[in-house]
């Protein structure tokens, strides 16, 4: 059997970001997700055609994916989308940074006749634990909410754009219509109703109970409080006044509290607590710069409006548009950004740091002596250096082609660095392209309730950092944590397999708006009010401004996150009373 | 619960405002206020015994960086900086890191375990007035406001470059009700703006902006004559240009200079922040010297300027300002760790990471700076202590600074251990002043709470807020000037702080650590002509698009947002 050796990478495609908004228990998601993208030579050599399937196995396990072909692949590299799929390929190991193999690990791909697993199945199987599907009894439907009036300036929490310029259009509690929405957005506002509960339901078995909001709080206080080392995870889509109560529970509790910034942009900070970073709000990109590198990320997959509002076909103060700037994307394949690029730069996957590197040491005047660095040809990477230069005000966006990839921190400390010299010569600033739209205000409500951005532990009462120790993947990967709450997150659809698997066998509670696929394994599953939807709060886009999300229906007999949070807290603090 | 009324019986009562100094009284407490105590019925209050103790109001801290989006970068930064202190969570008290960038509740905790009671954040860029909200909220005890920056705003820019100073102060009402400011906030003005912050490094006073067609001195008349006219209890709040740059002790007399026609009477129209800073004489780092003399000079001449020193204590800071130029100058010293940030039409950030020695030249020179400038200038009340936390040292050495202050011991026996040629570079060492404990009360209590225009603030007559700190020191028995451990020692560590009739410390330990202070802001839109503020609003609301990217409806600010919103309206 023919059997072809690949460099994997995972990320985010336009279709699987859209999917995970509506509904993840279906047909539909595995057809988003289950997909591995391979350059056409490839496909010919291994003898797949586009629609077949194929088993594609790495060290940690194996799954089977249907084949698409996609041109901008180099040759010796596969894609697949985020998604349960992927996690049951994707390594644990962090080189203790926190954040697993995502991108750069080897693969094999070999034809297969087997069929694709369903999400459930690909779930379970991760998990080791069955996945319940919720009946439906307790879903809830359109006709549940209520509303009226059009919602002018409103807020979209799905990616750290939040885009604030919706117009959502509510016909007696229905939403009838959304204007200026992405198709991620539309995804979301569709279906709002979609996989949301309207009961806390406790898991007996495999079979799942409804009881009240009380009771499913009380439980999950107790759970906690008998827990030794409690591990409460997410946080980044949910509102920033939940996170602050959060970090009150896990006080109280003596446990690990770890947001998704652990395995997005957690090498980015640490990158700044090596060297600081110099940074700028959108809006300021937008008007003045004219230079534009989008650097191992792929906005019109993760960040579909990113382009129109605030980067490259955005019209500025004093930059008017597209025609007036320059863009180079740096990736490892031809992606969506590329097509729009004055110039592509083809890097090697997992030298990043190399590139980096190059293109620094031209800034500071130094010779490059080999001819190709990172596949890239030295004079790309002067001119590459040049246009940098001679910018007016640049900008470099980067994603987590830097920070999940080999060198993790070592390569935004690079790209801290380069900027930094950049400032030399021009106005130049550095932006992570945060993932979740709160995934930037979690950062900072640790940070300025504990000290540090994420993964803290406060199990001694008093915070402790050390990413690879205290966060989510390693303790997990190790087994350390006894007890789980994870609050407004799927790790179902984003923790590789071997860390699930740990989560889906301690007692787990999940406080989440909609029937996610960890709500599933859950022992305790609270529903909450949706933020943007049904609920309000605090909200910090991925350049550290600050918005408030409104919400645009009203639900009856929903508790949101700050309430239940409250009343754990409250419970928590009786039944320590009561111990003490 | 109401707290019970407290009688302090028998203190050595200080309190400038009302002018006493040092009397044995009883000061009563009831409902968070200052009550007179024969009012107070003795069997159901609360007696503490302050006999052969010191008395005074809470102290007031009008320039310290304590939250918001810088400073939690500056958080963010230094990982390090929170392994080495701590506190631990318990039941009721939030758990707590860091000595130079705590965390919020344990800034709460620290201030008032000296007897501080409001801190007010100076630096916050209006775009993000939400987040240091959001941090403000979580910083228990204290009462508290920020500023917002407005020097470097494009609109306020706009509006100084047309003239118009009527839509300036419609202006500046909109920005502080809308994003629950307190005062204007102006840094490096017209330098120090997100698009050309490291092209006009050092710009002067005089010198044009690439825009506008306007110099810094127009912006800073421009926006001193709006906060005169409107009103506010606070006047500009001043970050002079060529902040940290030898030889800019002359841009800050011209800074200082450039309003005295404005001022009438003698109510302040300027406050000058962090001093030290700006207050260098030389022509280079080699010969820099102290312009501490000229300033205070300028100071005894004229009543129109207040100001705080940014005194200088000697250790591991991390400086933190909006002044991005002079950061980014800073790096190219250091070149270790360094933060900058611009946000849209607004302003600009810059953290680095910065070391105080005693035995270093210029250090020295800075450190005497800040003294020369309090000794030399005959009114107490034009002076402010702080040292503009955390950037020339933290907070929690306030004790430390102010012995220097109240000690000529105290400053001999560090100048032993400081850089002798710095020293002959200044005029510190023949300066043989030395500050009461009146003068202490003036400048950490009385006085910034009138300069920031808080009347219930910084004293403890009848009616006043009951922020009232208690130290273990008789004014009578202990002579500060040579016993200043003793000094440092009872300001270290409050017997008493009591926050809105609650006491909160005791022994130098927090005991109520749940109690949340106010946010003060101003709203002074009622005191302007409905018509033209509406019309200044619709304006910023139709330039709005073209300068921000998020919506005018978002970047506004709704009281529902803070936990304990306090406004103050300005009368017309």
């Amino acid at each position: 059997m023919p059997r072809l050796e690949v460099a994997l990478v995972t990320g985010r495609t336009i279709k699987q970001g859209s999917q995970i908004e509506s509904e993840r228990y279906t047909k539909e998601y595995a057809d988003a997700a289950a997909i591995c993208f391979m350059n056409p030579d490839d496909m010919a050599e291994l003898g797949v055609k586009e629609g077949s399937n194929v088993k594609v196995t790495t060290e940690v396990g194996s799954v089977v994916l249907q084949v698409k072909a996609y041109k901008g692949n180099p040759r010796g590299l596969a894609f697949i989308p985020l998604g349960p799929w992927a996690n049951a390929l994707i390594s644990v190991r962090t080189r203790s940074t926190g954040m697993p193999f995502f991108k750069d690990s080897k693969a094999f791909i070999e034809p297969t006749e087997e069929p694709v697993p369903t999400p459930e199945e690909v779930v379970s199987k991760n998990a080791g634990k069955k996945l319940l599907k919720v009946p439906v009894d307790y879903l809830m439907s359109p006709g549940d909410f209520k509303g009226e009036g059009i919602f002018e300036s409103h807020i979209c929490p799905i990616c750290g754009c939040l885009c604030d310029d919706l117009v959502v259009e509510v016909k007696s509690g229905v939403i009838s219509s959304i204007k200026n929405a992405c198709a991620r957005s539309l995804a979301k506002f569709k279906s709002y109703a979609a996989e949301r509960v309207k009961t806390p339901l406790v898991r007996v078995g495999d079979e799942l109970k409804p009881v009240s909001y009380d009771e499913a709080i009380k439980r999950a206080a107790e759970i906690l409080v008998n827990a030794k080392y409690p591990l409460l995870f997410g946080w980044s889509e949910t509102s920033n006044e939940a996170t602050r109560l959060g970090i009150r529970l896990a006080e109280l509790v003596g446990g690990v509290i770890d947001n998704l910034s652990t395995f997005c942009h957690g090498p980015s900070v640490m990158g700044i607590q090596q060297f600081g970073i110099v940074t700028s709000t959108l809006g300021n990109i937008r008007d003045n710069a004219d230079l534009m590198v989008f650097w191992g990320c792929n906005p019109p997959s993760s960040h579909p409006r990113h382009f129109v509002r605030y980067s490259a076909l955005a019209k500025g103060l004093k930059i008017k548009g597209r025609g007036e700037r320059r863009i180079i994307v740096v990736d490892v394949r031809e992606t969506e950004a590329a097509r729009v690029a004055d110039m592509f730069v083809k890097v090697k996957p997992g030298m990043d740091y190399d590139l980096l590197t190059a293109v620094h040491m031209v800034v500071k005047g130094l010779e490059l002596e080999s001819d190709e660095v990172a596949g890239v040809p030295r004079d790309v990477i002067v001119k590459m250096a040049d246009m940098m230069m001679s910018a007016k005000f640049g900008v470099l966006f980067y994603g987590l082609g830097l920070t999940a990839t080999s060198a993790r921190n070592r390569n935004i400390e690079a790209a801290i660095r380069l900027v930094q010299a950049l400032n030399d010569w021009t106005t130049f600033s550095l932006n992570p392209m945060r993932g979740h739209f709160n995934v930037a205000g979690n950062n900072h409500a640790f940070a300025w309730l504990t000290g540090y951005p994420y993964a803290v532990d406060l199990s001694r009462g008093y915070p402790r950092y050390n990413p690879g120790v205290t966060s989510t993947i390693d303790l997990l990967a190790r087994g350390e944590v006894d007890a789980a709450l994870v609050v407004a997150s799927d790790p179902g659809a984003h923790f590789p397999a071997q860390a699930l698997r740990h989560l889906a066998n301690i007692p787990l509670i999940v406080v989440d708006p909609k029937w996610s696929l960890v709500a599933g394994l859950s022992d305790v599953y609270i529903p909450t009010k949706m933020l943007g939807i049904d609920a309000e709060g605090v909200s910090y886009r991925m350049d550290n401004v600050v918005l408030r999300v409104k919400r645009a229906l009203e639900s009856d007999g929903l508790m949101d996150d700050v309430e239940v949070l409250e009343k754990m807290i409250k419970y928590v603090e009786e039944v320590k009373a009561r111990a003490a | 619960m109401q707290p019970k009324p407290i009688i302090i019986r028998g203190g050595h009562v200080i309190d400038p405002i009302n002018k006493v100094d040092c009397e044995v009284m009883d000061i009563g407490v009831r409902d968070g206020k200052i009550v007179d105590p024969s009012e107070i019925e003795e069997s159901k209050a609360m007696i503490i015994d302050a006999k052969g103790k010191l008395v005074m109001p809470g102290g007031v801290d009008p320039h310290t960086h304590i939250a918001g989006p810088k400073f939690n970068f500056g958080r963010i930064m230094s990982p390090q900086d929170h392994r080495r202190a701590w506190i631990k969570a318990t039941p009721t008290r939030r758990c707590g890191t860091g000595l130079v960038v705590p965390s919020t509740a344990y800034i709460g905790y620290k201030y008032a375990q000296m007897g501080w009671t409001t801190a007010i954040e100076p630096a916050t860029v209006p775009l993000k007035s939400r987040h240091t909200h959001e941090e403000l909220d979580d910083i228990p005890i204290l009462d508290k406001a920020c500023y917002p920056l407005l020097g470097t705003n494009r609109l306020v820019m706009e509006f100084i470059s047309k003239g118009d100073i009527e839509s300036l102060k419609c202006y500046i009402a909109w920005v502080l009700k809308e994003t629950k400011g307190y005062a204007v906030k102006i840094v490096n003005p017209g330098v120090a703006e997100p698009t050309w912050w490291n092209r006009y490094v050092g710009l002067d006073l005089d010198e044009q902006l690439p825009e506008f067609n306007i110099t810094p001195r127009d912006i800073v008349r421009g926006l001193c004559k709006a906060v005169i006219e409107l009103k506010l209890p606070h006047p500009i709040h001043v970050h002079c240009n060529r902040l940290g740059f030898p030889g800019n002790y002359v841009t800050t007399l011209k800074t200082m200079d450039c309003v005295s026609d404005l001022a009438t009477g003698d109510k302040p129209i300027m406050h000058i922040t962090h001093v030290q800073f700006t207050g260098y004489a030389g022509t280079g780092w080699a010969n820099l010297s102290s312009g501490g003399e000229a300033i205070a000079k300028y100071l005894n001449a004229h009543n129109h300027v207040t100001l705080d020193l940014g005194q200088v204590i000697f250790g591991e800071s991390l400086t933190m300002t909006a002044d991005a130029p002079f950061e980014y100058v800073l790096y190219h010293i250091m070149m270790g760790k360094w933060f900058g940030g611009m946000a849209e039409s607004e302003a600009t950030t810059g953290i680095v990471p910065y070391l105080y020695k005693k035995s270093n030249y210029v250090n020295t020179v800075q450190w005497s700076i800040g003294l020369e400038v309090a000794l030399l200038t005959k009114d107490p009340w034009k002076i402010v202590f702080a040292t503009d936390n955390p950037n020339a040292g933290r907070f929690t050495k306030y004790p430390l600074g102010l012995s220097w202050l109240v000690s000529k011991k105290a400053r001999e026996e560090i100048m032993a251990k400081l850089n002798r040629r710095g020293l002959k570079h200044t005029a510190l060492p023949a300066v043989d002043r030395e500050y009461t404990l009146y003068d202490v009360a003036i400048v950490t209590r009385a006085g910034p709470a009138k300069i920031l225009g808080m009347p219930e603030k910084g004293h403890l007559g009848v009616g006043a807020d009951a922020d009232i700190a208690i130290y273990d020191l008789n004014p009578v028995e202990v002579d500060v000037s040579k016993d200043y451990k003793a000094f440092i020692r009872a300001f270290k560590r409050a017997l008493y702080t009591i926050k809105s009739g609650v006491i909160v410390v005791k022994d130098g330990e927090v005991v109520e650590p749940n109690l949340y202070g106010s946010t003060y802001y101003v709203d002074a839109t009622k005191a302007l002509d409905p018509d033209a503020y509406k019309s200044t609003v619709n304006y910023v609301k139709e330039a709005f698009p073209k300068l921000y990217s998020v919506s005018f409806e978002n970047y506004v600010i709704g009281e529902h947002e803070l936990r304990k919103p306090l406004k103050v309206e300005v009368a017309k």
